[in-house]
């Protein structure tokens, strides 16, 4: 059964929470070439913008699992991605993840979904949402 | 840091290349934990239609936002960041690797932000569209 505008609004229950660590953060600025001093600050290291990402991707895996769906990420394109940020991560965050099916176009074989990722404290701060564009391909079926 | 009141549409940002090998994708794919193996195979690269390995669209776009961040020197100031993934970015089995050339002008100022329009282009393709991020002032 493939994924249609009718999913459109469909949320999945927060991700257990991601724990933003110093370590973390140093390893992924510097993966990005990015010596910025504020990611390597001595007593509050914030995370580059773009890692909310791996927070957010670790909701994916609901809306991939979900059956009624038919969607597989390795039949799946990353079309575009935006951040709105409320604050920077930062090392100690407890964070939670909230994905929400925000968009839906199909044409042929082809379904457009946007999703919009939530991200907030488990003490309930908004970080600010992740939000991606997929172009994903189904599966051809024979009749 | 800036003088966030001199900014004025149109100024350019100091032009930033990104030097790209296979290590760094390496390293890329362990740090955003993405083990997608388009990756690091170029045997399974090849078999979904690409040259051989690409780095992830999110590492360019990550790295790219530097050329605001290093402007700004404050990276908590960044409000907003949008890219389109136009074309994948090979990156060669070899010492030399391989650049991405990011460069960035000021596309609008507002009473809150500056917005800011990106391009990033390797060889001749043009690798994110649209891109743009919005800082916060500061004054």
């Amino acid at each position: 059964m493939p994924i249609t505008a009718e999913h459109v609004g469909r949320s999945y229950p927060a991700t257990k929470p991601y724990r933003v660590s110093r370590a973390k953060i140093a390893e992924f600025a510097s993966a990005l070439g990015d010596r910025n001093p504020a990611y390597f600050d001595a007593d509050s290291p914030i995370a580059p913008p773009t890692f909310a990402a791996v927070i957010a991707a670790q909701a994916w895996g609901a809306m991939f699992d979900d059956p009624d769906l038919g969607l597989a990420l390795r039949r799946t394109m990353h079309a575009d991605q935006r951040f709105d940020i409320v604050r920077p991560l930062r090392e100690g965050d407890d964070v939670v993840a909230t994905l929400t099916i925000e968009r839906v176009r199909s044409r042929g074989t082809t379904d457009m979904v946007t999703i919009g990722v939530g991200l907030a404290t488990v003490e309930g701060e908004e970080l600010g949402t992740a939000t991606s564009q997929l172009i994903h391909t189904r599966e051809e079926t024979t009749a | 840091m800036i003088d966030f009141a001199a900014v004025t549409v149109g100024d350019e940002l100091p032009p930033l290349d990104l030097l790209l090998t296979r290590p760094d994708v390496v390293r890329y794919s362990g740090a955003s934990t993405d083990f997608n193996p388009i990756h690091y195979n170029d045997r399974l690269a090849r078999a979904i239609g690409l040259p051989g390995v690409v780095v992830h669209g999110m590492w360019t776009m990550g790295a790219a936002l530097r050329i605001v961040t290093d402007w700004v020197g404050d990276p908590s100031l960044v409000a907003s960041y949008f890219v389109r993934f136009v074309a994948p970015v090979v990156v060669p089995d070899d010492d030399q690797g391989t650049t991405v050339q990011v460069r960035a002008k000021v596309s609008a100022v507002s009473d809150d932000v500056i917005a800011i329009a990106i391009e990033a282009t390797h060889g001749d393709d043009k690798v994110l569209g649209a891109a743009k991020a919005e800082v916060r002032r500061r004054e």
